[in-house]
């Protein structure tokens, strides 16, 4: 049996943004979505899984690009192929996206690392979904917790570029708290859950990363 | 002459957004990996991406002259990237398919019949086209191919699309009639 990270809080139940959030509800829609077509493809409709790879690899991509970076396609693909071959045994679909997540991050991090060696980053081919939603946030200040707005964002090829540089000189493990944090909402108890460390491991790992983030991007 | 809103020539949908995160030879490993018995087979073939899927995604005449049990195939409905086809094969099976085609992509399947295809062109412009077919008969109503044979079947498909595209000029033909 699968289950999720302790924490069934999906991101439609984050905190009070999504309440204040207009696209809450559009937000929310979508994850239904995702979990109706899991719940198909679990019973075995292999067009739902279809649909399923589809309506997942924007999210997926999302946790993987910023970890992962120049490796993003190979954490991408390694993901949904976990994802895939487990889908039959996740015993609830309504704790898909934090199964997924898990999984992401895991696969992220475990590519960044086999790959750190292969590291530079080529900012010139470096999408910006993901990276610009870490930056958003570390500017904002607070968390968004609610998912992103796949593929309807502005492209902004410097931005991306420089966002880019900055994160490739964190470490994966640095890359994944933040993602998590100050991209996906969670908590300090929560993200360690997923991390499989001591909370204090990610309070302390997310202080120097968010402290490098500012510095190197304010240099 | 074939309907061309419901045939599967020329007129095709857009590529999904998703195929640029994640190429269609790699979204076919992602399905098989989660089919049991499903079995993948991979090749690069002469010819430019567009020559090749306009033989690939031409479901009612190349499809058929490469799929080896495939005698012929009417596409019934189209709605954007979906699509509904009666398929009949040489041995006098019928299947009623259904599922999603696309530039690079097609995946369909009927209670007896599971079938995908990909493909893509090499990177950094490198002559030649990546393409990757999987499928095989279907465990009823399930996510699982019935495994025997299943490889020989693909890579014998493989041949043929070889054959097929050699056979055909470069920029395609019309599409083929359907009777």
């Amino acid at each position: 049996m699968i289950s999720a990270v302790s924490d069934e809080r999906t991101a439609d139940q984050t905190p009070s943004a999504a309440r204040a959030d207009p696209g809450a509800d559009r937000h929310a829609e979508t994850r239904a979505r995702g979990i109706e077509l899991a719940g198909q493809a679990r019973r075995g409709d292999t067009i739902a899984m279809n649909d399923l790879l589809d309506h997942l690899i924007p999210y997926v991509a999302s946790i993987c690009n910023p970890i992962a970076l120049s490796s993003r396609q190979d954490a991408v693909q390694e993901t949904l192929v976990a994802v895939f071959r487990a889908l039959r045994s996740l015993d609830r679909p309504d704790a898909l996206y934090a199964w997924v997540r898990s999984i992401a991050v895991r696969e992220a991090v475990r590519i960044a690392r086999r790959d750190a060696r292969d590291i530079p980053v080529e900012p010139a081919d470096f999408t910006a979904s993901g990276t610009t939603a870490v930056t958003a946030e570390l500017g904002s200040g607070h968390s968004r917790g609610h998912g992103h707005d796949h593929g309807t964002s502005s492209h902004d090829p410097h931005l991306a570029a420089d966002i880019a540089d900055v994160l490739a000189r964190l470490s994966p493990e640095h890359r994944a708290v933040l993602v998590l944090r100050d991209v996906e909402g969670l908590d300090e108890r929560e993200a360690a859950a997923l991390l499989g460390v001591p909370e204090g491991t990610v309070k302390s790992r997310l202080h120097r990363a968010r402290a490098g983030f500012r510095r190197m991007w304010t240099r | 002459m074939n309907d061309t809103s419901a045939g599967g020539g020329p007129e095709q949908p857009a590529a999904h957004e998703s195929d640029a995160v994640l190429g269609a030879v790699g979204r076919l490993e992602v399905m098989v990996s989660g089919i049991p018995g499903a079995r993948i087979a991979a090749d690069v073939v002469p010819g430019d991406f567009a020559d090749v899927w306009l033989v690939m995604g031409d479901l009612e005449g190349g499809f058929g002259r490469f799929q080896p049990d495939m005698r012929d195939l009417r596409v019934t409905h189209r709605e954007g990237e979906r699509v509904t086809a009666y398929a009949r094969s040489r041995f006098g099976f019928r299947a009623r398919l259904h599922g999603v085609v696309r530039p690079g992509w097609c995946w369909l399947q009927s209670r007896f019949l599971v079938i995908g295809m990909a493909a893509e062109p090499l990177p950094d412009g490198t002559p030649g086209t990546r393409v990757a077919l999987t499928g095989g008969v279907r465990v009823p109503g399930r996510a699982a191919i019935v495994p025997v044979g299943a490889e020989r079947e693909l890579h014998r498909a493989l041949t043929r699309l070889r054959t097929e595209l050699a056979a055909t000029p470069a920029g395609g033909t019309d599409p083929t009639p359907y009777d």
